[in-house]
């Protein structure tokens, strides 16, 4: 068999060439696609987890949305700051007159500070005393008329004399949130 | 001088089996690299877009706690103002209840209604309107009840009834 130089360099070069493609393909190529999949893989499951958490945040977020606009009267009177002026303002209609002491600070409720403010007043018939019952619960603030209550006749009038409870946001637990 | 008659042609290394067989091995390893290039490209973005998606999932989870915790103290202001609502309602009821309890021929000057007791202060004709009228009603609703009277000018008797509900059961009202 005579075969020329010629062709023994091209089939030496070409055995070569076939080498480098065979070596670079299973040596780079194939564990570089598999660590592609692998990363692919890695980012949808990741993917998955944030469709699953985005959901989860959407529905925490809509019931707190819920929540708030269900209890908005509450949010603001427990966030408001009791004012006796505003108070008597607002109440004075109950009453023929409407005195309140200085307030003082109780221990605090859990996560709630609680003032107590003693309360004298004069009223014509006790049914003004229910009515100021039922408008202390859509007061600006969270009012508990707390005991002892004492009703004393005078004359045609009645002198009562209570404790009121004042519940506000503790802005110290507040702001530590 | 010349020796040949034909035109010398010139040699080169290149020949058209060797030019065919580096395109060919070009072209190939061409598209190697370039698949070898994509895959690195791909997985580079692969890596920074699961960095984002951490990262969002990192403030989601921060988000969903501070939105769950303002739930909770919704809920916890919710629970506490029911309550006192609540306390203000039985409060009426109860104020209510107490002054349709006494009867028409006797007076209260004074009640003072405490958390566990109710005293009360008045006049009465006589201790038997008392007796049926008041005491009775009082001593269904008191576990311990205590009446002293003051008799005044006129015949009638000035009253004082203390009336008490025992710790224990309190909590049952």
């Amino acid at each position: 068999m005579n075969i020329s130089r010629q062709n023994i360099y091209l089939l030496t070069l070409s055995v070569l060439l076939l080498t480098f493609v065979l070596i670079f393909s299973f040596a780079v190529l194939i564990p570089n696609g598999k660590e592609y999949r692998i990363k692919r893989a890695e980012l949808k499951k990741e993917s998955r987890k944030l469709k699953q958490l985005s959901d989860f945040a959407y529905d925490t977020s809509t019931k707190l949305q819920k929540l708030q606009g269900e209890n908005r009267h509450i949010i603001t009177a427990f966030s408001t700051a009791f004012s006796v002026e505003r108070f008597q303002k607002q109440h004075r209609s109950f009453f023929t007159s409407l005195k309140l002491s200085k307030i003082s600070k109780q221990e605090n409720e859990g996560e709630f500070a609680v003032y107590e403010v003693n309360t004298s007043s004069e009223i014509s018939s006790p049914k003004s005393f229910y009515n100021f019952l039922e408008a202390v619960n859509k007061s600006d603030w969270i009012v508990g008329v707390n005991f002892p209550i004492n009703f004393k006749r005078d004359a045609e009038m009645i002198n009562s004399s209570f404790t009121m409870k004042v519940f506000e946001n503790n802005k110290d637990s507040n702001a530590s949130k | 001088m010349k020796y040949s008659y034909i035109k010398p042609r010139t040699k080169t290394a290149l020949t058209k089996d060797i030019q065919l067989l580096f395109t060919f091995f070009s072209v190939t390893i061409g598209m190697l690299f370039l698949t070898y290039v994509f895959l690195l490209f791909k997985e580079y973005r692969f890596e920074e877009n699961r960095a984002e998606v951490i990262q969002e999932e990192k403030d989601l989870r921060a988000s969903i706690k501070i939105m769950k915790a303002k739930i909770t103290f919704i809920e916890k202001q919710n629970i506490l103002s029911e309550r006192v609502f609540t306390q203000n309602s039985v409060l009426k009821d109860s104020i209510h209840n107490l002054f349709d309890l006494v009867p028409g021929r006797i007076t209260l000057s004074q009640a003072k209604i405490l958390e566990d007791g109710l005293i009360l202060y008045g006049i009465t004709p006589n201790k038997d309107v008392y007796n049926f009228m008041l005491q009775a009603p009082l001593r269904s609703i008191f576990h311990r009840t205590y009446s002293s009277f003051y008799p005044i000018e006129n015949g009638w008797y000035r009253f004082v009834s203390t009336n008490y509900i025992d710790e224990e059961s309190k909590n049952e009202y």
